[in-house]
């Protein structure tokens, strides 16, 4: 398909992706679910989504999204040209069931890849919302011009997240050799895939 | 400048009743713009040389041929934008699913905004708008949910020189002012690529209860629970 519209001239800010959103999906299990950007108002819903994160997952988290007073600053000072979180959420009673966050430095340097870092609610693994999840991001970062989205994953801990991210082309290209542990003290290996989002036209 | 041309009085069918005309002058002549185009119409039109087959890409509508099948069909739809005055430089089509189509599950519901082009040789002169504008001034719509789906290897990355997250947000950005919204599915053609879209606009008197069937239908459920 083609059309004589104008090329857009440059892409667009995250703020302006808002738009684009709620988007609904259908789980595996037929449950309705709505992926939406994270607001200020979702503190508590989100407080208590990481509160029902296993404490040996949560353990490798970067933040700690169950400490309400550092929960309310993140979102306080939430810029969504850095920081774009997006939560999926239930659509009958709004709890949250996963979380995606795409981290963007405003560094020019590095300002064409995205770092993303994902949380599925134990009770909903396996109903793809992972996926989904990934994909929305993916599509998100072709909207804002990303060249690059990064994710890494736990070895033996969050294989399942990074076989999902395998299924949407993230390829493996590094191990970070024993670089995190766990709450027992074991040194872990950090995978870290990346999607390369096509820059010219002849890469298709 | 712009002119709208009154409609045909002797208009003998229900094609050429709701047929709309614009004349626009552009800096490569005068456009003319045709909704709702009888095979009758069609019959004698040619393709201009920037639609057609390329390296890299071909266009859906290989022939004016086409045009007049699918206007014949039910409920099909011809928009064509036309110079001097038998060449066809931009085209939008539109038609109810295939049978064998997922979405053809709900029926007279669904309706597929199957492609809008335009002429390599024309570009940049909001042809694939006009075609947009006359195409969806219809109220027939109000009662359809309208889908359009973009698959990147259909798209003319090359002639257009973008890539395909610019020419997916282009699409959107053609589509959007017009209600259409991009939506998830897990149709496989869809999926294959991130860059592929679906689109739809729900128009204004389709019930909840079909809404709510198309969301499932998205997803491959038939009954919802």
């Amino acid at each position: 398909m083609s059309s004589g519209s104008p090329a857009p001239s440059e892409f667009k800010g995250a703020q302006k992706m808002m738009k684009d959103y709620p988007k609904t999906i259908v789980a595996k299990d037929g449950t309705l679910v709505r992926l939406r950007p994270v607001v200020k108002a979702d503190e508590e819903a989100l407080r208590k989504f990481f509160a029902q994160i296993p404490e040996e997952e949560q353990w490798f988290l970067r933040e700690n999204m169950t400490d309400q007073e550092f929960l309310r600053k993140w979102l306080n000072k939430m810029d969504y040209d850095q920081v774009f979180p997006i939560v999926a959420v239930k659509e009958d009673d709004g709890a949250i069931l996963a979380s995606i966050t795409l981290y963007r430095s405003a560094s020019p340097a590095i300002r064409h890849v995205v770092h993303l870092r994902i949380m599925v609610h134990p009770e909903y693994r396996s109903l793809r919302l992972g996926s989904w999840l990934i994909l929305d991001s993916v599509k998100l970062s072709m909207d804002l011009g990303v060249e690059k989205v990064i994710a890494e994953f736990v070895a033996g801990v969050e294989d399942a997240a990074g076989a999902a991210a395998a299924k949407l082309d993230f390829q493996q290209e590094g191990v970070l050799r024993e670089y995190v542990k766990d709450r027992q003290g074991k040194y872990r290996d950090l995978i870290i895939m990346v999607r390369n989002l096509h820059k010219d036209w002849s890469d298709f | 400048m712009e002119r709208f041309l009154t409609l045909p009085s002797e208009a003998n069918n229900d094609s050429e009743r709701h047929m709309k005309i614009v004349v626009e002058e552009t800096h490569k002549g005068t456009l003319t713009f045709r909704s709702h185009c009888p095979p009758s119409f069609i019959e004698g039109l040619q393709m201009e040389s920037g639609l057609g087959h390329f390296a890299h890409y071909s266009s859906i509508i290989p022939n004016v041929g086409a045009f007049e099948t699918i206007a014949r069909n039910k409920a099909g739809r011809v928009t064509l934008a036309l110079i001097d005055p038998k060449l066809v430089v931009g085209y939008g089509v539109c038609w109810y699913p295939d049978k064998e189509d997922r979405w053809s599950a709900l029926g007279d519901l669904m309706y597929e905004m199957a492609a809008v082009e335009v002429s390599r040789n024309f570009r940049g002169l909001h042809v694939g708008r006009r075609i947009m504008d006359l195409t969806m001034d219809d109220d027939f719509f109000e009662d359809k949910i309208t889908y359009m789906v973009g698959l990147s290897w259909h798209w003319d990355l090359e002639g257009k020189g973008l890539t395909a997250a610019q020419y997916r947000r282009m699409m959107m950005d053609l589509y959007s002012p017009y209600g259409f919204r991009e939506v998830y599915t897990n149709e496989p053609n869809i999926t294959l690529k991130p860059e592929n879209v679906m689109m739809i606009r729900t128009g204004s008197r389709v019930s909840e209860e079909d809404q709510k069937k198309f969301r499932y239908l998205r997803f491959g459920i038939k009954q919802p629970k």
